[in-house]
């Protein structure tokens, strides 16, 4: 196991490598560089180009790359010049914004879909499992951000029953009960519209996983044994079904990053995504690059995370 | 091994109509096409997007079907070539990114090997790229973009899927005697690849292609609906979905976004019904009866 | 001039392994193979599976790469050829396959199954083509009709026809059958075996008959080559190996084909009790340390076999 560890993670840094080459480029090619925000017309362009030097900004690519990449890895990620403030600082109020809202949305996604995928595959074909299995359909099929806005329309301001945007009610102090209260009460609606979209692909593979295993030799025998019908499934057919699932996980990280972007834009929640979006209105490049490298770097983060717990579930990878 | 005489397309268009919901989805499908490319023809789009300021958010009446939006726009209007801009973008995208793909896994799948190796860390390496990030930050990069330079820009960045699906079923085809038995015929790699294992993946192509209509004409209105899709004097399907990020058109002006949400849900659902039908003919398991 | 010359044979695969892809000890799938078919003669290749006989054949129509040691065709070495461009060899050697229903593309139909070598050598209009897969049909006892048919209307027996009828399309000199019936019912087997002797006897062809089946490799060959990991154990006329076999490898196998004759039971249980005990005594001087066979040494004019150094 720990030789397989070693080893992705081995594979993870040439990869975070490149992205952030690939990052950097894009930064380049974007219009303007650091020092366009903070131009003033009247400043004399002799200054310009002295702070051009100064910056390093006339070096050939790869020695800024090196420049870049070593004081980000010391956590500076330059300045934002629209906020006038450092990049990291600015980010990182966002980025725990979005932790938590990633988090809670994770939880309701688990939440909604292991009752609904093990009534689905238990009883299958009975008018429970049809009623899912159309709601995992639609679900499918229904874009995102449409299907946040009906809900933001409907509980948000139809019946008012939550908050229409921000994270936490403005005023209140950072460590009462009452602020932790309201930041949950402004992430109820934004994870649930999130994981009512994003649980369905769970639920289906679930209900898959149940029907093709309760079908199975070991599950026949054990009902020739005489176990009892919750013994059989709670004990092995959840057990086997759950496997897979397990494995999705870290493929279900790396589809939330595209939906907080959505999400967040919509619910006007302050985190990552929404920092992005107006950044690049903005033109606020710097921040624009330092984000899609945290986002990167989460992705690969996700995709190291399924590949390990593939491994701890499937023991025939672990084997190679 | 049921239907042993039919040839592939007979039996999807048979799995087509024996599943009514399919059908139903497939004939919506061709009547909004139909009607929206049609109908497009008869507008102008120039006069449609233009503002007109004595007809703010009126209300849908007989004059405007739908309504006007903020800028006194006819939202009828844009909704039908919106939904032309919608398609024919999604459907630019599919053919493109499924193209590559198609060629990059049908190479890595048969040679194997190196070629694969290098092929697959490519496509690994684009995996991890936080897509949607990406794509509108090249948005924001190329100065001036149409319906070409935004195709391209998804497209880059969409292939990878389906290099991956149709790599792996090379791989199982590559393995298999006829293969061999072109090799052996003289055939050369290039003609074995087009016309011995193409056709043997055709019905996951299609399948895959079908199924990324429907996620393509959803990536297309959330972008356009998070603003970095076409610019406003091409409507979409999604700018008209965004206008509902200003509460006051939420909340009271209905009739300016629910048609065009309405609109996307419709084809997304009806197209994604003809894939899982599709999927189902091309899996002899799977048939209805 | 012999046919085919194939000399000191090798191919080894490459296993790579570890963090960087270090090289780790190659497969010898085959390793030092030696031997020649005439014009016309059917040449059979024995052994168990993994004994590197279905390698050899695929080495020799250029499926797999060839490691050292050469090939020759009608004096002309394939090695090269293979690497090339030049593919005009292929006309000359072709192929049937062990499996009739992987070895059949299943989205084409018969015409463009059979005519697929036509197609790459020869240049025909349309007319011309469908004649020619017809009468390749009805030599090979298929209906002429059925070439707008796809494999999958077909029989076992009757795909591995459509086989036969593409790989003698161009009228080679050399087909390379791997196992050609063994995918078969024992009741269509014959059929088939027979039916490939009337082909041979018509077009003069060679076969290298690539078998587990000592059965079959009596009934077709002239010449038989015996295989035990990557090697020759023993190689001679049909009557040097059945009538007279050296090798203990050999006479072991030989001792397994099963007697048709009930009353020869006991007899065959005890030759076969004293030929297994022969063999686990005699190992150690048959194979050397790596379980390997020795070089061929010549025992009449046709005759070889892998004798132990100090017999």
């Amino acid at each position: 196991m720990w030789k397989i560890v070693a080893r992705r993670i081995t594979i993870m840094i040439p990869q975070i490598l490149l992205l952030s080459i690939f990052v950097f480029l894009l930064a380049k090619a974007m219009p303007g560089d650091a020092l366009s925000g903070l131009i003033d017309p009247n400043i004399d362009p002799k200054a310009i180009a002295e702070k051009r030097i100064q910056l390093g900004l006339n070096k050939p690519w790869y020695e800024q790359y090196w420049d870049w990449i070593t004081s980000a890895l010391q956590g500076d990620l330059g300045q934002s010049f629209r906020f006038k403030m450092p990049v990291t600082e600015l980010v990182g109020e966002r980025m725990a914004n979005t932790f938590w809202l990633s988090l809670a949305t994770l939880v309701f996604t688990y939440l909604i879909a292991i009752p609904l995928g093990i009534i689905s595959g238990r009883y299958n074909d009975t008018l429970a499992d049809r009623m899912i299995t159309g709601y995992t359909y639609i679900g499918f099929a229904a874009p995102l951000f449409i299907f946040a806005l009906v809900m933001l329309w409907v509980f948000g301001f139809h019946f008012g029953w939550f908050p229409t945007g921000g994270s936490v009610e403005p005023g209140s102090t950072p460590g009462t009960a009452a602020y932790i209260a309201s930041k949950l009460y402004h992430l109820l609606l934004p994870a649930l519209s999130m994981a009512l979209i994003t649980t369905v692909t769970t639920v289906q593979m679930l209900r898959n996983e149940i029907i093709d295993t309760k079908f199975k030799d070991f599950i026949v025998t054990a009902r020739a044994k005489g176990a009892s019908e919750s013994r059989i499934y709670n004990r092995h057919v959840l057990r086997n079904s759950l496997l897979p699932i397990a494995a999705f996980f870290g493929y279900e990280l790396t589809g939330l990053i595209g939906g907080t972007v959505f999400i967040e834009s919509i619910f006007s929640y302050p985190g990552m995504g929404q920092l992005f979006l107006s950044s690049i209105s903005l033109r606020d490049f710097s921040v624009v690059t330092a984000l899609v490298l945290l986002y990167g770097v989460a992705s690969i983060l996700g995709s190291l995370l399924s590949d390990l717990i593939l491994g701890i579930v499937d023991p025939r990878i672990r084997i190679k | 091994m049921g239907d042993k005489n039919l040839s592939g397309w007979r039996i999807v268009l048979k799995e087509i109509v024996r599943d009514k919901m399919a059908l139903l989805s497939l004939i919506l499908i061709v009547a909004i096409t139909a009607f929206v490319y049609l109908t497009s023809l008869l507008l102008d789009q120039s006069q449609i997007v233009r503002v007109n300021l004595f007809e703010l958010n009126k209300p849908p009446s007989s004059e405007f079907w739908l309504g006007t939006d903020q800028g006194g726009r006819d939202v009828f209007g844009q909704l039908i070539i919106g939904t032309r801009n919608s398609l024919t973008i999604a459907i630019l995208v599919t053919s493109l990114s499924g193209l590559i793909g198609i060629a990059i896994g049908l190479i890595s799948g048969y040679f194997g090997g190196m070629v694969d190796n290098f092929f697959m860390r490519i496509v690994d390496f684009f995996m991890i790229l936080p897509t949607l990030m990406i794509v509108i930050a090249f948005v924001t990069t190329v100065p001036k973009y149409g319906i070409m330079s935004f195709t391209l820009i998804m497209t880059a960045f969409l292939w990878m899927g389906k290099a991956r699906l149709i790599r792996s079923k090379a791989l199982q085809e590559r393995e298999l005697d006829y293969v061999k038995a072109s090799r052996t015929s003289g055939s050369s790699h290039l003609k074995i690849m087009l016309v011995q294992v193409l056709p043997n993946l055709s019905s996951i192509i299609i399948v895959s292609m079908t199924l990324n209509l429907a996620a393509n004409i959803g990536l297309e209105s959330g972008l356009s609906f998070l603003g970095f899709g076409f610019p406003e004097s091409t409507p979409s399907l999604g700018t008209l979905v965004s206008y509902a990020r200003n509460p006051q058109v939420l909340e009271s002006r209905w009739w300016i976004w629910v048609p065009a949400s309405v609109l996307i849900l419709v084809l997304m659902l009806s197209i994604n019904n003809v894939g899982q039908a599709l999927r189902r003919a091309a899996d002899a398991r799977q048939r209805l009866g | 001039m012999a046919l085919l010359e194939v000399e000191q044979l090798k191919v080894h695969f490459p296993i790579r392994g570890g963090l960087f892809g270090r090289k780790a000890e190659p497969v010898k799938a085959v390793d030092g193979v030696r031997f020649t078919i005439e014009e016309g003669q059917t040449y059979g290749l024995v052994g168990e599976s993994g004994s590197g006989k279905t390698t050899t054949g695929r080495a020799i129509i250029g499926l797999n790469p060839i490691t050292s040691g050469d090939v020759l065709f009608q004096g002309r070495s394939l090695k090269r050829i293979v690497r090339g461009s030049n593919q005009s060899f292929r006309r000359d050697i072709q192929m049937i396959f062990q499996d009739p229903y992987s070895s059949l593309n299943p989205k084409k139909r018969v015409i463009d199954i059979v005519a697929e070598p036509l197609r790459n050598f020869e240049r025909m209009s349309g007319q011309e083509e469908k004649r020619a897969v017809q009468e390749l049909l009805e030599k090979v006892g298929l209906s002429p009709d059925s070439i707008h048919k796809y494999p999958h209307e077909f029989s076992g027996g009757q795909r591995q026809r459509i086989g036969i009828a593409r790989a003698i399309a161009l009228k080679p000199k050399l087909i390379i059958a791997d196992e050609p019936v063994s995918a078969l019912d024992l009741s269509v087997q014959a059929q088939v075996l027979n039916f490939m002797r009337d082909i041979q006897k018509e077009l003069n062809l060679a076969y290298l008959l690539i078998s587990h089946d000592l059965g079959i490799i009596r009934h077709m060959c002239d010449y038989i080559g015996i295989m035990y990991k990557g090697r020759h154990v023993e190689q001679g006329t049909t009557s040097d190996i059945f009538g007279n076999p050296q090798h203990i490898y050999t006479k072991r196998l030989l001792s397994a084909i099963p007697d048709m004759d009930p009353n020869n039971r006991e007899k065959q249980l005890q030759l076969r009790a004293a030929v297994n005990l022969e063999y686990k005594e005699a190992y150690n001087r048959f194979f050397d340390e790596q379980g390997l066979a020795y070089p061929l040494k010549p025992l009449s004019e046709t005759h070889y076999a892998a004798m132990p150094e100090r017999g």
